[in-house]
């Protein structure tokens, strides 16, 4: 293992000068001996069947199908008249199969929720089955997670609880990861402290200057659209436009606004114009999808990308080879360092279906059983990495992972915080969801015209968005309450809101 | 639309009633039973099921769809989008199908050479692309005609052809047409074999007599060939540009219709209505993508038609132009 | 006498000529066609040389086709976590059972279509054209729901019918024009002999039609081989009859895909097309020839 994957004296420092999770966080976990000791199946007291039973699980997959194929191996030799049939599919096949087999009764035993469906919408449809009567022991289990992981609203409605979060969703997906050799030839090095956007930007030009065409200062997946839209709203809000997702647009919780006519919007914009007119640009990024830019990256293509930890665990595996690391997203507007806000709850929420059999039900309660016991958090925490973080802190700390990871985490704990939540205040909210329609061109859109000049005009292109996106609210709202829903738009403004904290239950009571 | 000409060789007898003629032909419509039931099942009841869907509001979800009239309709015929598919559309299909089908007759003529031994191998080399799986053509084209270290911006700027590379598929002026490109290169085989077909059926013998009358190749062409193909061409025109308008999985897998909708045709519009974008916190909206299919189908067949009746109209003049020279009447 | 033998020594030569015109004309057009055929089938040659190489080889080596290391331990991942031992035969099964039932109903539509003159033959006709035209139904939806409806839900014969739906318009064009164009005197001759019209059909005129059959095969496995979301959806209760293109999927993720596992399963599904294809194209051409020639 080279040096740099190690803690260096600064990443030290950093740790000890955080607070009490930040330090638990950053200990070093203990090395396990072996995989196998890792997964050690112990029964919950859930009532497996003996008798033959086929059981079906279906999630996004990547770096958490590593888990669940080592997980189910170990189930399977635990029980063996349970065959377990693992599906790991893309978010959007996932939108078209689940939904399919729900109206057929013929979906997976376990899925994860299409990102469309609100959890209010599948709790009204009778999709999903409470957990409070599956897993064994459910009121203990429960209390065992971290305050902000079941909330009401996002996880469950009128007591019940029917979502459950398998993993912390404190990450975000643009901060900066680079070829230590190329930046180290640059005469940079982002761990020096955040870099500005200008850094970066002079960065990407010296690294392309040292490339001379056989490599480029900045590369990124131009043709999945998305990835335009996340590099300027997280430039934008790190700087200070804060907001929350809201349909396909976004909207300045603290004020109840559409965020896209903030100037920082136009600056983060104009870094992406600069890197293309220095010609610091990977030629063919606007005809790339993101995997294939990140699978270019270890190849020595690019000095520099914006994307998530997932690529750790990737590139570690695939690329042993490559010298990498990881850094914060430029900043800007320096030294304004905004956290990152993400919505309460978890990510990759998982739920039992409501129309499985009784035997199935009995080994879902089971394996969620595991998840929030202490051995499970370690092994998920183990094997998913930085990719899909575990939820309980101690776990992570005690977790054999790499050091890459651990500081991706680390990074995350310090820049990412929770956000407010227009469901967890009015659950009636959701019935706007199912109004909204998508706005189009939206944020990512708007932002690759204006990148290939097929748009002349930001700041009309931007405002006109705005209208667009404010008037979309609007009309959502009005749907809504014309079928009955007790809503308005004032349900969407909080205006103690601080970026700086999670916006926990505290705040919400101040609201009322 | 009944101008695809299907033989009649029994003689019509109108002289029998209806119900005898019916009670005769039992047999056909037994034969033809299991056909149309599985087209009324899997073709027809699906398309009427879209003209239902497209009067709701509906997520494909919910179990209660929320009828709302016409207002899909209203809303796509505003909607600037629709427009830019549709028109998409329209050049990818007037592109692709006089390429393709020049391209694929020049190579079926050339091939068709019985002096051509390795014919068969050649016939299959250019098929090759037909059976290539979509996914893998997508990536592998990126590959080929990258802007960095993609052989053909190498070999063009090595020709000093070009000053700089050409990004094909992430430039907005180019990315339609070069998804036209590997379409032509996908499918190029089969209006191959349908060339190849039809030259088959002009006999050897024609271009052994004109030959002996020292006829060259450019007269060959246009004196034997050229005529001879007239009748299949209507019908491989046909099939050849309904056929183009199925280019959902290679537009996906190439440009997903970007850069900024520059090569977003018509069913990757209708995807994107009907699912949205990966990731999108939105519900999918059937109805309305139903009801921008409706009025493209509509479209689409409105100017098919025009089209039949346009060869109908002019194969009139011609057999009349015939007719009267002749005066004998064509069977 | 030496007139006469000049004269034939005058066409031997010319005949001579003739030939060497034609070997010539051989030669030249082998020696253009060869680098454009390549230059056709270099994507698949890409795709094969993918197969053979690991992740990052694709990635370094861009557009060079030899692997530096060939491995085949790709071909052995895509056989394992494709599971395409187990779904091999549950393709050849669906795509035979289609194939089978597509030749029957096309078949058999395309004959009383071309030989027969009857009442509602303009309206048959007439709906057939139309669904070329018609907005193909563009969810899933209406089918998956008939499929369930039927209880086919999870059984390969779902499947298999609902690829043989849909109304294939071109293959009874085909068939259509291949059974128009043959001689009345065939069947006139066993209808003497006291055939009735299945013995007709299945025992004279469909054997004869063996050329446009092999069109229709081809044709209809290609589409049956490569077809995803319908497999996918209707065995999803059922997973162990999948197919492989649905177990393809298993090497494309959200954030990583394996592109030379997923080469090496699209090597392996695609080569039993290309030996169909190369056994049966003499009949394909011959097939679409025989039935536009009417």
């Amino acid at each position: 293992m080279s040096a740099k994957r190690k803690m260096t004296r600064r990443d030290f420092l950093k740790t000890a000068s955080m607070g009490s999770l930040g330090a638990l966080l950053a200990a070093q976990g203990l090395p396990l001996a072996a995989q196998d000791a890792l997964i050690n199946i112990v029964g919950s007291g859930a009532n497996i069947t003996s008798d033959p039973v086929t059981f079906r699980w279906v999630d996004s997959g990547d770096q958490k199908a590593v888990f669940w194929n080592a997980f189910f191996a170990e189930y399977m030799e635990a029980h063996p008249n349970v065959t377990i049939q693992y599906d790991a599919l893309p978010w959007n096949e996932i939108a078209q199969v689940v939904p399919l087999g729900i109206r057929n009764g013929t979906a997976h035993d376990v899925y994860q929720r299409p990102l469309s469906v609100t959890l209010a919408q599948a709790v009204n449809e009778g999709w999903v089955a409470a957990l409070d009567d599956i897993i064994p022991d459910f009121e203990a289990w429960k209390a065992s997670f971290p305050g902000g992981v079941f909330v009401e609203g996002i996880t469950g409605f009128n007591g019940k609880t029917y979502s459950f979060p398998a993993t912390a969703n404190k990450r975000y997906g643009t901060h900066l990861l680079y070829n230590v050799a190329y930046l180290e030839e640059a005469g940079v090095d982002p761990q020096a402290g955040p870099m500005s956007a200008d850094d970066f930007v002079a960065t990407a030009k010296k690294v392309t200057e040292n490339g001379a065409g056989r490599y480029f200062g900045f590369i990124m997946g131009g043709n999945q659209v998305n990835r335009w839209g996340a590099i300027v709203r997280e430039f934008s809000r790190m700087a200070g436009a804060i907001s929350m997702g809201v349909g396909n647009f976004d909207v300045d919780l603290s004020t109840g606004e559409i965020p896209y006519t903030n100037p920082l919007y136009l600056e983060a914009i104009d870094v992406l114009l600069r890197l293309r007119d220095d010609g610091s640009v990977f030629p063919g990024t606007l005809s790339m999808n993101a995997p294939e830019a990140r699978a270019r990256m270890p190849q020595g293509a690019a000095g520099m990308i914006l994307q998530g930890p997932w690529n750790i665990p990737i590139w570690l595996r695939e690329n042993p080879d490559f010298d990498f690391n990881i850094a914060g997203q430029p900043l800007l507007d320096p030294p304004t360092l905004v956290p990152i806000t993400v919505g309460p709850g978890g990510s990759n929420e998982i739920h039992v279906n409501a129309a499985a059999s009784d035997e199935a039900k009995a080994i879902a309660g089971d394996i969620f059983h595991y998840l929030g016991t202490h051995a499970g958090q370690v092994a998920w925490a183990t094997l998913v990495g930085a990719a899909d973080p575990a939820i309980f802190a101690e776990a992570i700390a005690a977790a054999d992972m790499q050091p890459l990871e651990r500081n991706a985490l680390l990074m995350f704990n310090e820049q990412v915080r929770v956000g407010p939540s227009q469901i967890v205040r009015n659950a009636e909210t959701a019935a706007v969801n199912l109004e909204l329609r998508p706005v189009t061109p939206n944020l990512a859109e708007t932002v690759q015209g204006i990148y290939t000049g097929q748009i002349d005009d930001a700041a009309a292109a931007l405002a006109d968005l705005a209208g667009r996106a404010d008037a979309e609210l609007d009309r959502a709202i009005a749907a809504a309450a014309e079928k009955g829903a007790e809503v308005s738009r004032d349900d969407y403004v909080f205006p103690n809101w601080d970026p700086y904290q999670d916006y926990g239950e505290e705040f919400y009571a101040e609201l009322m | 639309m009944t101008t695809i000409q299907i033989p009649l060789p029994k003689p019509i007898q109108h002289t029998r009633s209806l119900r005898q003629r019916i009670a005769d032909n039992r047999w056909v419509y037994l034969f033809m039973l299991p056909s149309l039931v599985l087209t009324l099942m899997f073709t027809l009841y699906p398309i009427f099921a879209s003209f239902y869907y497209s009067l709701f509001q509906w997520s494909g979800f919910t179990s209660a769809p929320h009828y709302i009239g016409t207002l899909n309709f209203s809303e796509v015929i505003v909607d600037n989008q629709f427009y830019n598919a549709f028109k998409n559309s329209f050049i990818f299909m007037f592109c692709s199908v006089p390429i393709k089908l020049s391209l694929a007759l020049v190579i079926a003529i050339v091939l068709n050479d019985r002096a051509l031994r390795l014919a068969p191998i050649f016939r299959t080399m250019f098929f090759v692309p037909v059976v290539t799986t979509t996914a893998i053509v997508g990536i592998v084209m990126t590959f080929i005609m990258s802007p960095f270290n993609g052989p053909i911006n190498m070999i063009m700027l090595d020709l000093g052809v070009l000053a700089r590379p050409i990004d094909f598929f992430g430039d907005p002026k180019l990315a339609l047409y070069s998804v036209v490109g590997v379409e032509i290169w996908k499918w190029l085989g089969i209006p191959m074999i349908y060339w190849l077909a039809a030259l088959q059926t002009i006999p050897a013998s024609l271009y052994e007599a004109a030959e002996v009358d020292g006829a060259n190749w450019r007269h060959k062409f246009t004196y034997i060939t050229v005529p001879l193909l007239k009748p299949f061409a209507v019908i491989i025109v046909l099939i050849t540009a309904v056929g183009t308008l199925n280019v959902f999985a290679l537009a996906m897998t190439l440009t997903g219709g970007g850069p900024y909708f520059a090569s977003e045709v018509m069913e990757v519009y209708i995807y994107r209505t009907a699912f949205g974008a990966a990731n999108s916190l939105t519900l999918p909206r059937i109805g309305y993508a139903c009801a921008a299919a409706v009025y493209f189908g509509l479209s689409v067949m409105v100017m098919a038609t025009l089209q039949l009746f346009g060869a109908r109209w002019a194969n009139k003049e011609r057999a009349g132009l015939a007719a009267a020279e002749t005066t004998a009447g064509g069977a | 006498m030496a007139v006469k033998a000049k004269r034939l020594s005058n066409e031997e030569h010319q005949r001579r000529l003739a030939i060497r015109a034609t070997r010539l004309r051989e030669i030249v057009t082998t020696i253009i066609l060869t680098p454009l055929a390549l230059i056709w089938v270099y994507p698949f040659l890409w795709m094969v040389s993918a197969a053979m190489k690991t992740n990052n080889e694709i990635f370094r080596a861009g557009t060079n086709l030899l692997p530096n290391e060939p491995t085949f331990e790709n071909f052995q991942r895509a056989w394992v976590q494709a599971n395409m031992s187990q779904y091999f035969l549950n393709t050849v099964a669906i795509a035979a059972g289609s194939v089978f039932i597509v030749v029957a109903t096309t078949s058999m539509m395309g004959y009383v279509l071309g030989r027969y003159r009857f009442p509602g033959r303009r309206i048959v006709i007439g709906i057939f054209v139309a669904t070329v035209f018609l907005p193909k139904g563009y969810t899933i939806i209406p089918i998956f729901e008939l499929i369930g409806n039927l209880g086919l839900d999870g059984t390969l014969f779902g499947v298999i019918l609902a690829q043989s739906g849909g109304a294939h318009v071109i293959f009874i064009l085909l068939f259509a024009g291949y059974f128009g164009q043959m001689p009345k005197e065939l069947e006139e001759a066993a209808i003497v002999d006291g055939a009735g019209f299945l013995r007709v059909f299945f025992q004279i005129l469909l054997p004869l039609a063996k050329p446009v059959m092999a069109t229709v095969v081809i044709m209809q496995l290609i589409a049956s081989w490569n077809d995803f979301l319908l497999p996918l959806v209707l065995t999803l209760p059922r997973p162990e009859l999948r197919t492989l293109s649905v177990g393809m999927f298993a090497f494309r993720g959200e954030y990583f895909t394996d592109w030379s596992g997923m080469a090496a399963a699209a090597t392996i599904a695609i080569v039993p097309i290309i030996i169909v294809f190369l056994a049966m194209q003499r009949y394909f051409i011959e097939g679409i020839a025989g039935a536009v020639k009417s």
